[in-house]
């Protein structure tokens, strides 16, 4: 009885040679292809992946993924008895057709594989991209876009093209980083005092500041109401949140304790009279 | 096997293995201990140290054979673990002169460990710094191609007795001049990973280093090696994973 049935299809023709068996047989290749290809990539997420890093680990599941996917298609059309070399020469004139049809496209795809081939930032590092105002950790560089995972946790995508022609600033590449902020003292404190309790304070209270290279304090201004101070601090890379958002706070304190001013904006205005 | 015992000399209580039959209170400079039996399978583990920072877990277990180890570790995890690597600033410049060798003992920090023995297994439970101003980091090198390492500067010591207990231990370190001409050293940055930490009483050792200040082509260096000192002090459990480190060389300024 199927193999009446199965008879009864390879005789129904839909085009040309085309029969609704080799269409099924076909689906079935397309089919198995399609969910062998998903199982590869899965286990390889699973047992292998984690070995590697993170951007290899992703390009090598897009190959596995996309390898099988062609294997697949390849014998979908082979069992469909479609000569393929005719495809080859009409698909070269038709490449060039939408090719100036889709630049945007092509370029994308372009700039993707030469993003992976350079690697000016690897899956997983913080970057910024000053053009665009963007700044986040690299999820993932795609085929025709990669993907941005900005600090409030929403996630931006950017086209490859514009991804790869901007400038990029890595924010993990270097082992250290540096911190810095901006405190204003009266003019009547002593300077040395000032930044004596300030680094002892930094000390004492931030861990993750980098002895060496010390801190550093400039006098950055004599300013309208105050003498500016400009602390520089290093830390380790991934410690920028130890380090920056605390370290006004720190001496803030430190000053507070110590009794040193730190002014109001003011003006001292003369009068005529005097 | 020791039970809570104390050092004659201090309130603190003592590296070594304790039972945990029962309840379990242990003493550290700036750190209190407490192990809790809060039923027939579990344990909570209590710390504070002195800036009220409070660590509490719960310890399921299997079997009433349960032991704990305190002690000495690598200062490599306060405040948090981000190299292998430690900078050792010494307090006083050492000149060797052409083709000589000198060898120095020096303070180097020490982290503390607490380890669960089950099945004569070690694992890693907690591990503490009682003078967490010792537990800082600097860079060796530049921003870019620097190695990010532990700071600290140290003081000479005398021997290997002279380690000041649960805050630092004594390393021997040995420097050899081939140069023809003399050298200062005021520092040293090695992986302190192949440094196995003893332990006797409150006290601390770490497994030397050997420092030779060689030319090569026409670049001088300072190759640094660990060296196994020799002691019937207890072989300290490792904290971290088994990490394979290569030797260091230190540029000469």
């Amino acid at each position: 009885m199927p193999l009446e049935f199965l008879q009864s299809l390879s005789e129904m023709y839909i085009v040309g040679e085309l029969t609704v068996l080799s269409l099924l047989i076909g689906g079935v290749i397309m089919a198995g292809g399609i969910i062998l290809a998903k199982i590869a990539k899965l286990l390889f997420h699973k047992y292998y992946a984690p070995s590697l890093p993170k951007d290899t680990a992703q390009n090598i599941s897009k190959l596995i993924y996309f390898g099988i996917l062609i294997i697949s298609f390849l014998g979908f059309t082979s069992s469909q008895g479609i000569d393929l070399s005719g495809i080859m020469v009409a698909g070269g004139i038709f490449a060039v057709v939408i090719g100036f049809a889709t630049q945007s496209v092509v370029s994308n795809l372009i700039s993707g594989l030469f993003l992976m081939v350079e690697k000016p930032a690897k899956h997983g590092d913080t970057i910024e991209l000053p053009d665009m105002g963007i700044s986040g950790t690299l999820l993932d560089v795609g085929t025709f876009s990669s993907k941005i995972r900005r600090f409030d946790g929403t996630i931006t995508r950017i086209p490859n093209d514009k991804f790869f022609t901007s400038n990029i600033r890595s924010l993990t590449l270097s082992t250290v980083r540096r911190a810095d902020v901006m405190v204003g003292i009266s003019y009547e404190s002593d300077i040395e005092h000032a930044i004596s309790v300030m680094r002892h304070d930094i000390f004492e209270n931030m861990p993750f500041v980098l002895q060496i290279p010390e801190p550093e304090f400039r006098i950055e201004e004599l300013g309208d109401s105050s003498v500016n101070i400009h602390v520089y601090v290093w830390h380790p890379r991934d410690d920028w949140s130890q380090v920056q958002p605390v370290l006004l706070t720190i001496i803030k304190k430190s000053l507070d304790k110590s009794g040193i001013e730190i002014p109001y904006p003011q003006r001292v205005i003369w009068t005529g009279k005097d | 096997m020791k039970t809570m015992s104390n050092d004659s000399e201090n309130i603190f209580s003592n590296y070594g293995i304790y039972d945990l039959s029962d309840n379990l209170e242990l003493f550290l400079p700036n750190t209190s201990i407490r192990f809790q039996k809060i039923s027939d399978n579990a344990f909570s583990y209590f710390r504070e140290n002195s800036e009220g920072k409070i660590i509490e877990k719960i310890i399921p277990v299997k079997s009433d054979d349960i032991k704990i180890e305190l002690a000495p570790i690598r200062p490599l995890n306060h405040p948090a673990r981000r190299t292998n690597y430690v900078f050792l600033k010494f307090d006083k410049e050492i000149y060797l002169s052409e083709n000589s060798a000198a060898s120095i003992f020096v303070h180097c920090p020490i982290e503390i460990g607490i380890f669960l023995i089950h099945n004569s297994n070690h694992e890693s439970l907690d591990c503490i710094t009682c003078n967490p101003l010792t537990s800082r980091f600097g860079l060796y090198g530049t921003p870019d191609t620097g190695t990010l390492c532990k700071y600290a500067k140290v003081l000479l010591a005398s021997d290997y007795d002279d380690s000041i207990s649960y805050v630092n231990g004594v390393m021997q370190i040995v420097i050899e001049n081939t140069l023809s001409f003399g050298q200062t050293i005021s520092k040293v940055i090695f992986p302190i990973t192949d440094n196995s930490l003893y332990y006797d009483k409150s006290k601390t050792i770490l497994d030397g280093i050997k420092i030779t200040m060689k030319k090569r082509a026409v670049v001088n260096i300072a190759d640094v090696k660990t060296t196994s000192v020799e002691t019937d002090w207890v072989l300290s459990p490792t904290w971290e994973d088994g990490t394979t480190n290569t030797t260091l060389e230190m540029g000469l300024e």
